[in-house]
């Protein structure tokens, strides 16, 4: 994992796409087998009667993907501040999801250093949630 | 327009908006980092076994209460969601979290039709009472004949 600095950052710079296959039992686990959690995400015929298709992935678990694969590219100094997405699709569990991500702003907020990434899955070829990851980066200066 | 729509919304829904919750609590257990760590597939030194550190998404699995919403129509989507932090999660540490409806909004047409957005809050503060983090939720509200009605 390398470091990036807020010098080094230009808007239009693209993450590398990542891809992520979902499962069933990666979703339940995610939460902990002890805790409650939606029928959908573990059960595919759960999922047929929502008229899914198939069992549900968690969107906390998108999130989370989302926040790492951001993180990870930014490196260790840096500090998520917060991640927004817009749910547009349903994903469901055993179909690969790719991630995408690029810079869409770079400031100075309070004094810190801040960049702001989008970043989208994909499935099936289409985008299935939308998010916007801000970041506060290490300064060279 | 050719006909108004009949607002859904009632003053005993907006009576909820702002009204926090009774705080519950949950710790910040590194057996669930870890889980989730490796679920994700997330070999950040950061948190690592033995840093005292926890990722952000250890924010998804905080046991707690949810927000209770008004339940107005029968159909519900989770449709928008955010993560604020303002500090790194620390293993061990004791969180108080707390629930409030921020907003309930009407929206029609689309396809949904007529829907409501509700939007909830969870705020997790520390031992200090300094916030940590805090859960934004927006869930979609709709009466699935309606959306039907809306597609054909």
């Amino acid at each position: 994992m390398s470091q990036k600095y807020f010098e080094d950052v230009s808007v239009d710079d693209e993450i590398a796409p990542l891809e992520r296959t979902p499962t069933a039992e990666m979703a339940v686990d995610f939460f902990g087998r002890d805790n409650p959690f939606n029928p959908a995400f573990a059960d595919a015929e759960a999922g047929k009667r929502l008229g899914l298709g198939g069992a549900l992935v968690p969107g906390m678990m998108k999130i989370a993907w989302m926040t790492q694969y951001v993180s990870d590219w930014a490196g260790p100094e840096c500090f998520v501040k917060s991640v927004r997405v817009a749910y547009r699709r349903p994903d469901l569990a055993g179909k690969p999801l790719v991630l995408s991500g690029r810079v869409v702003d770079k400031r100075e907020e309070d004094g810190e250093p801040i960049a702001e990434l989008e970043v989208v899955t994909i499935a099936d070829g289409q985008p299935s949630v939308r998010g916007n990851v801000v970041l506060r980066m290490p300064s060279r200066g | 327009m050719t006909e108004e729509a009949q607002s859904l919304i009632t003053d005993e829904h907006r009576a909820t908006i702002g009204r926090r919750s009774a705080g519950h609590h949950a710790t910040v257990h590194e057996k669930d980092a870890r889980r989730m760590r490796d679920i994700l597939g997330d070999t950040d030194p950061r948190w690592a076994d033995g840093t005292g550190m926890a990722p952000p998404y250890i924010v998804a699995g905080l046991a707690g209460r949810r927000p209770d919403m008004p339940r107005i129509l029968p159909g519900g989507l989770l449709t928008t969601q955010e993560w604020k932090f303002t500090r790194a999660f620390r293993i061990g540490e004791k969180l108080s979290g707390y629930n409030e409806i921020v907003d309930i909004r009407e929206r029609l047409g689309g396809r949904y039709g007529h829907s409501v957005l509700v939007t909830t809050a969870t705020y997790w503060y520390d031992a200090n009472e300094d916030l940590v983090a805090s859960i934004f939720a927006t869930y979609t509200q709709f009466d699935p004949k309606g959306a039907k009605k809306d597609e054909e």
